[in-house]
């Protein structure tokens, strides 16, 4: 195994970085821009969700419940409280991990199906809460009003081009942050406990604990990107806490290969940009999307990116990643 | 809410329509439960077969101006739906990740939501009651209690009994509670364990569209109208006990009540009460309060 | 330093151990054998967590154990190796034993540290070295051969660096050839660790040849316990388990 290293690790992150600050160089265009910004997001949400599912085994149906969480909260802390950007980032970190200890603390001893469906129940629970509290919230059309982007630190992010500069750097600093997790002890114990969960408490491991802890780094990841789609359409929708925001994001992360740490960012921008395809195309949105889920479901199974790897490891030495299919669960 | 209480009639008539929830809940987390109990698949898109029918319902209704068959025209078709679903599509992914299971109904869900706004157009849709029902109510205790609850009551009644005798007395009934428990040790007794799993499906199936056809007088009818019924048949599963019909009837009762309660004090409320029952009865009682061990 | 006490599992009206009382002195290397059904599994299940005992207790150099949660037991020195191997399929086998080193020093929840902790690293090596696994260190660790896996589900349990490892079928499911060759391991992993150890067998040939003292249980109780020559001769282990012609047939 290539002897990781922080050092190398950043010096990559950085790279991206810059990359992705030049793009816009070449591509002019606002859509562009546009785009990269919303995959950021996404790209941050579907990984946080893979760290769930594919790194810890745990199959959660509900985890838009942080994206909306995360979003409103962020909109509601700029708008209602007037706070700096920096603290109502920081705040919504705090809400969601709160959100994430609590639902996480009920639903992880449950069995792999319980769990995954109460997740989902959560979400909903949310999604009911945002479209009845309309004094709040604004209901079904979602927050009106605006999200003020006040100045901080020399950033303007009523400026597109800081905007954009603050969504890359968010995405690259969120992703630097979860590959690190993955790398980490921790990161190798959540694979301990997807592959063998009763070995590992054997080897001493305190199995739920470690589960809750990841739905609660899962949970707070989520946000952000709710955080990051909030500041992009300055708002926030009910539709961020809708369940098809879960089911997008497992496809997301099917698409791009659960099995690969950077699968999710690849599913990401491809749902996105087949989304961007389907409605140009079509106003039947839903249905092209279902039929190509449905394809690629009875089709392809290891996703795009993951079939690269796959014909990668044969010429090249093992690289770290979440490894084999996610696992299952067990009450142990 | 509270002054309901002193009400006989108010209470009359919270307590029937909660009834009628309930039963129609109770159809459908039957269907779910028996899915899952059997097959050990979760149909993700249970709801949408609900959706389905009562459409079909609602199109056969309108057509041939009789309840009855639109009934079980519905019914039979929803059924016939889900074998061929079953057969063509979610055989497929048995034994695989839950993940690509979740995939191949959530599509389902996208395509019949769609679907649906295409042939039916994506305004809400009311059928009001049937011409067989249009009579005047009976009153009960000054509470209101229209003819066509009796009816959906009694048709649910009948078809727990009907369930629930097939489930434990009948040889169909032990073939399927064989291979639910051991599908190799039932294949190799010569069980048809496919034929089994393609059976249960369809009835699961017939049960969410018979629910959907006794619901139409009653509710109005849109895309998308599965999916919150597709939870409360999971909350419903989980505090009665997954694979029990008997759990699923008090569970269906259950929610019933509490959402007709609800409804007349803080919307709020009976999303709250039915988390913390769920909560509570996972805690104390996980399988559920008829449940077993999955 | 490991005493069991009137030790006592039912399940559902049927008794699996009873009054089951044994001691293992520290560092002693004990085979407990039986017929199927006797209890031995369970036995080992009590004594590390999986199951909790209806009575009776188990002392661990003189705390009370019994009852406690597996988690619990294994910080405290006990070790366990299955019978049907269970390892971790997705990592490779160095991972695996990090792992390992690394739930046994508590950092397993760690953040910052990268992997190869400069502490974890060189013990995982030196546990890979003692089962003699270093070649296979970056396989993965479900394409490992059968014998390869049990061999790493003791690895696994040595990474704890126990005082007590439980050892349940080390050579199940392997040719002669390769037992022997598995239990010259794991005799040497006792020489060197100066552990206390104690496999469940069904080999007598093994048995006999690598056991210190055996302890006979039959029908959740026991039916004998001593030096081999001694077991081996006991009129009722002859009758529960040996048969007569045993020792006529493999002379000490």
């Amino acid at each position: 195994m290539r002897k990781p290293s922080i050092g190398r690790d950043a010096l990559v992150a950085v790279a991206l970085l810059a990359l992705l600050a030049a793009l816009p160089m070449i591509f002019p265009a606002k859509s562009f821009a546009d785009f990269v910004m919303r995959a950021s997001a996404f790209a941050i949400f579907a990984t946080s969700l893979n760290l769930l599912v594919g790194y810890a085994g745990m199959v959660s149906f509900g985890h838009g419940l942080f994206f909306g969480l995360g979003a409103y909260s962020f909109a509601l802390l700029m708008q209602k409280l007037g706070t700096s950007i920096p603290v109502a980032f920081a705040l919504t970190v705090f809400i969601n991990a709160l959100v994430a200890a609590i639902i996480g603390a009920i639903c992880v001893p449950l069995k792999e199906i319980y769990f995954s469906f109460l997740t989902l129940a959560f979400q909903m629970l949310l999604y009911s809460l945002i479209i009845a509290w309309t004094a709040i919230t604004g209901g079904d059309q979602g927050l009106t009003g605006g999200v003020p982007r006040p100045p901080f630190l020399g950033v303007h992010l009523d400026d597109p081009h800081h905007l954009y500069l603050f969504c890359c750097t968010t995405l690259v600093v969120s992703l630097f942050l979860m590959w690190h997790l993955v790398q980490s002890p921790f990161g190798y114990t959540l694979r301990m406990i997807r592959d063998n969960p009763r070995r590992a408490s054997f080897l001493g491991i305190q199995v739920w604990r470690i589960r809750v802890l990841a739905f609660i780094v899962a949970g707070v990841f989520g946000g952000i990107g709710g955080v990051l789609i909030s500041l992009f359409v300055s708002s926030a929708y009910p539709d961020f806490a809708y369940w098809t925001v879960s089911g997008e994001a497992v496809f997301m992360i099917m698409l791009g290969g659960v099995s690969v740490f950077f699968g999710p960012l690849v599913g990401a921008a491809l749902l996105l940009l087949l989304n961007d395809l389907i409605t140009r195309v079509t106003e039947h949105y839903s249905l092209v999307l279902g039929v190509v889920i449905l394809v690629f479901a009875l089709g392809l199974r290891k996703g795009l990116v993951g079939f690269v790897m796959q014909a990668w490891r044969k010429y090249a030495p093992a690289a770290p990643g979440p490894g084999k299919n996610p696992g299952t669960q067990g009450r142990h | 809410m509270l002054a309901c209480f002193a009400s006989a009639s108010c209470l009359v008539t919270q307590t029937t329509g909660g009834l009628i929830s309930g039963m129609l809940l109770f159809l459908v987390a039957a269907g779910l439960s028996l899915i899952f109990g059997t097959l050990k698949v979760i149909n993700f898109m249970h709801g949408s077969l609900y959706m389905l029918g009562a459409y079909f319902a609602f199109t056969i209704y309108n057509v041939t101006g009789s309840y009855a068959l639109a009934v079980l025209g519905a019914a039979l078709g929803v059924g016939l739906f889900g074998l061929v679903f079953e057969r063509l599509f979610m055989s497929r992914v048995y034994g695989t990740d839950v993940l690509m299971q979740l995939l191949v109904c959530y599509s389902f869900i996208l395509i019949l939501d769609d679907a649906v706004k295409i042939i039916w157009g994506a305004e809400f849709r009311s059928m009001g009651m049937p011409a067989a029902f249009q009579r005047p109510p009976i009153m009960v205790a000054g509470g209101v209690l229209p003819v066509f609850y009796l009816f959906l009551i009694g048709i649910t009644v009948l078809v727990a009994l009907v369930l629930g005798f097939l489930i434990t007395r009948t040889r169909i009934g032990k073939i399927v509670r064989a291979a639910a428990v051991n599908p190799t040790m039932a294949s190799a007794l010569g069980i048809n364990t496919t034929m089994v799993y393609a059976g249960v499906f369809a009835l699961g199936s017939l049960l969410a569209g018979l629910a959907g056809a006794l619901a139409v007088p009653v509710r109005s009818l849109v895309a998308g109208m599965g999916f919150s019924i597709l939870i409360e048949s999971f909350i419903v599963t989980v505090i009665g006990g997954m694979g029990s019909v008997a759990g699923a009837l008090v569970g269906a009762l259950l929610i019933g009540l509490v959402r007709s309660f609800g409804s007349i004090g803080f919307p709020l409320f009976t999303e709250g009460i039915m988390f913390l029952f769920m909560t509570l009865i996972l805690i104390t009682k996980p399988t559920g309060l008829f449940g077993k061990e999955l | 330093m490991l005493k069991i006490e009137n030790l006592q599992k039912s399940f559902g009206g049927i008794s699996a151990i009873s009054e089951v009382s044994l001691h293992f002195a520290a560092g002693s290397l004990t085979a407990v054998i039986g017929p199927n059904g006797a209890g031995k599994t369970s036995f080992f299940n009590l004594i590390c967590g999986a199951l909790r005992p209806d009575g009776g207790r188990i002392l661990l150099d003189g705390e009370n154990i019994a009852g406690l949660s597996a988690p619990a037991i294994v910080r405290r020195g006990i070790g366990r190796a299955f019978q049907i191997a269970s390892i971790f399929p997705s990592l490779s086998v160095r991972e695996a034993i990090l792992g390992a080193v690394n739930a046994h020093h508590r950092w397993h929840a760690r953040l910052g540290r990268r992997f190869p902790l400069t502490v974890a690293k060189p013990q995982a090596d030196e546990v890979m070295e003692l089962v003699g696994l270093t070649a296979q260190a970056d396989t993965l660790s479900g394409n490992l051969s059968h014998g390869d896996q049990k061999v790493l589900d003791i690895a696994l349990a040595l990474a704890l660096e126990p005082r007590v490892l439980l050892l349940d079928e080390p050579t199940a499911g392997m040719g002669p050839e390769e037992r022997r060759r598995m239990m010259e391991t794991v005799r040497q992993l006792w020489q060197r660790k100066k552990m206390t150890l104690i496999f469940i067998e069904h080999d007598m040939d093994i048995v006999f040849k690598f056991a210190q003292t055996i302890r006979v249980l039959s029908y959740g109780r026991v039916l004998a316990e001593g030096t081999p020559e001694e077991v081996r001769r006991h009129p009722r282990v002859i009758e529960a388990y040996l048969g007569a012609r045993y020792d006529a047939e493999h002379p000490p």
